[in-house]
């Protein structure tokens, strides 16, 4: 029996490169022996990838994409469905574990500048599935049509509007209907489930592809290529499977039992994962008392505030994700990681570190004198941390970077 | 090139200093917003125990017998409810709905035209499924207690949680009639204590806006009255989400598991860590 399995795996091995595959980016793939937490967060994000594409797979069989069953069909599946409740609320605490487990990641990546040479593809790909995620994220909180979808999506997409000569054009052509309506719905619906998850897989693949071509960092900036073993893998590595694999795993437990915690008694978030305002159905009519974003878009939302004009706080707010694209080429650091960068460099990611937190709190709450104020401080902050990089980076003193691990 | 060194004393202290400043920033931040029930200031903390069948039995009762009239559940079916409150369904059908052709798989769509309740009312009463979500248990167990009488309304009832609002004080045969008065009050001392003048008098000081019912004007006491909107409260919390209780009771499980899962692959990964360290 064992034999006739062999031949036949032998059979599709010399055909696809099963094995090779397997071996390269799985089992032998070398990963660096020495890293911390942090380095836990790529491996969490593709777990919630996969929750949020099967959660959501069982959602679209008693979703109904209509203007008039929108929101009724999420009360159907809360209430009528075997266990709906489970899978929405898995579907609605993913996508803030998605952005919480991504900045956390992206952060590690500008503390041990893991966009340096030759990173920097794999960083590129990184801030585009941001870029995703963000579309997907906003597709998707339009779906249930709450007066939250609906007025969020009012808001997000006049901002459409703001784009000289042919910005109402463009509205109207996102909307599809002169204000938002079952048109908008129905198409965002396709983009969310079909459209945009496609280029989110392309794109994770792409940066995994990428990655493995370079080589994972590690928290002390040490190329570990440099020392290789006679068989020419790093010395300072382990493979994959079973060290790193199994350290994914401790960390997925964790991340998993935050995750029930939430799910099972905080599913709202105290608002900021579910807002209250989206327990009401969508009401042209009536305008809420206080629009704010989903915490995770929150920051640029407060950015896009601090500044009166509205085409300005576009360009603002494009810009503040559009920069993070070129960090590579704006950090001249000798050093990759923040253990050796010098004191400007720990001052300014503190710096930004606590104005992007700042900025996400103003973007839930309304404005004031004294939170305007804030947020262009903090938006000044924010700027002034990728901008000076050229500058502070290169005339700040290093430490020396070891060589091995 | 001159290059400016900071010892890590140093940049502790701006560390401080930074923490300080954003300290005092978030406090301004948190100040300024104000409360959800308006007049009455904070709202009165409710904690539901949905596993109080009683207390979800007689919120359903009250809610069927003073509230369906005019405000549907439309997202609810009857079935559901007598099963999620273990009232067996003869039962249930025979005393709390009032329509006979009504099947346990119905909704709960309402009794009354939602046109015809616009014209009567302004507005249409808004469904209640969701109301405890919207607006949360706390607003809704404060918002039925604070009706006063106020002759300039159409209905002669003004409420502090939500002040104009349309809906007249349908509780008031139970509760009686409540109205803002004001009263002579103790005056506090700094220490908590009542302020006593030189011959150990307590110093009181007129306060106004305070809630009282008139005696014996309503059937039920004071505490009769919070123990129905307790249980109004419970019931709409309930039926915002039915599957609450249970997710609850699910969510030790699945926690429990993710625990062990932790614990045994920490174990492992602990025991193949000596592999190479």
């Amino acid at each position: 029996m064992s034999e006739v399995i062999g031949k036949m795996f032998g059979w599709f091995n010399s055909r696809l490169p099963i094995v090779n595959t397997f071996e390269r980016h799985l089992s032998k793939h070398p990963v660096p022996s020495k890293v911390n937490f942090w380095y836990l967060f790529g491996a969490l994000a593709s777990v919630v990838l996969i929750i949020q594409i099967v959660s959501g797979i069982w959602l679209i069989m008693p979703y109904s994409n209509t203007e008039e069953e929108a929101f009724s069909s999420i009360e159907y599946i809360m209430r009528d469905v075997d266990y709906g409740w489970v899978v929405r609320y898995m579907h609605t605490t993913g996508a803030s574990m998605f952005f919480a487990v991504v900045y956390l990641h992206m952060f590690r990546g500008l503390l041990y500048g893991s966009y340096q040479k030759p990173k920097e593809l794999v960083w590129i790909f990184g801030c585009a599935i941001y870029l995703a995620m963000m579309a997907e994220g906003f597709l998707g909180y339009v779906l249930p049509y709450g007066q939250m979808s609906y007025w969020g999506a009012q808001v997000i997409i006049s901002l459409f509007g703001a784009i000289p000569y042919i910005g109402e054009s463009l509205e109207l052509w996102v909307r599809g209907d002169y204000y938002i309506s079952g048109i908008t719905v129905s198409r965002f619906f396709a983009l969310h489930v079909v459209a945009l998850p496609l280029v989110l897989i392309a794109l994770v693949f792409l940066h995994l592809v990428a990655l493995h071509e370079v080589g994972a960092g590690n928290p002390e900036g040490v190329d570990i290529e440099e020392f290789l073993d006679d068989d020419g893998v790093p010395l300072d590595s382990v493979p994959f499977f079973p060290y790193k694999v199994l350290n994914a795993l401790v960390g997925i437990g964790v991340f998993m039992t935050v995750f029930a915690i939430i799910m099972f008694f905080f599913p709202e978030g105290g608002g900021y994962f579910i807002e209250m305002a989206n327990f009401e159905e969508a009401n042209p009519l009536v305008t809420p008392e206080h629009i704010a974003p989903v915490w995770y878009y929150s920051p640029y939302y407060a950015m896009l505030r601090a500044v009166p004009d509205k085409l300005g706080g576009l360009i603002v707010m494009g810009s503040a994700v559009a920069i993070l694209f070129v960090v590579p080429w704006l950090d001249k650091s000798k050093a990759a990681s923040i253990r050796y960068k010098g004191t400007y460099s720990k001052l300014a990611i503190t710096l930004f570190a606590i104005s992007f937190l700042t900025l996400g709190y103003l973007g839930t709450v309304g404005v004031t004198e004294v939170r305007k104020t804030m947020s262009v401080i903090c938006t000044f902050i924010y700027f002034s941390f990728f901008l000076l990089m050229p500058i502070y980076t290169k005339y700040e003193k290093t430490k020396e970077v070891p060589k091995r691990l | 090139m001159s290059k400016i060194n900071i010892s890590i004393a140093d940049f502790i202290l701006m560390k401080l200093i930074m923490l300080g400043i954003l300290v005092f920033c978030v406090n301004n931040l948190f100040a300024a917003e104000g409360g959800p029930c308006k007049d009455y200031g904070d709202c009165d903390k409710f904690k539901y125990s949905l596993n109080d069948m009683e207390s979800l039995q007689r919120g359903a009762s009250t809610f069927l017998n003073y509230c369906y009239g005019c405000h549907s559940l439309q997202y609810s079916r009857w079935g559901r409810v007598a099963k999620d409150l273990q009232i067996p369904e003869d039962i249930f059908f025979e005393n709390l709905v009032f329509d006979k052709s009504i099947k346990p798989g119905d909704l709960m769509t309402g009794s009354m035209p939602k046109e015809e309740s616009a014209k009567w009312f302004g507005v249409a009463p808004p469904d209640l499924t969701l109301v405890s979500r919207v607006r949360g248990d706390d607003w809704i167990y404060s918002y039925l207690r604070t009706y006063y009488e106020d002759a300039s309304k159409q209905y002669g009832v003004n409420n502090l949680v939500y002040p104009g609002t349309a809906m007249p004080n349908v509780l008031m045969a139970l509760q009686g009639n409540q109205k803002l008065v004001c009263k002579e009050v103790p005056m506090l001392a700094k220490n908590g204590g009542e302020k006593r003048d030189d011959f150990g008098n307590t110093i009181t000081k007129e306060k106004c806006g305070i809630l009282e019912v008139e005696e014996s004007s309503g059937e039920l006491s004071k505490d009769e009255f919070d123990k129905l909107i307790y249980d109004l409260t419970n019931f709409l919390v309930y039926v915002g989400e039915p599957a609450k209780a249970e997710r609850e009771r699910i969510g030790w499980y699945v926690i429990f598991y993710f625990l062990i899962f932790t614990a045994l692959s920490s174990l492992l990964y602990r025991e193949y860590q000596k592999d190479y360290h």
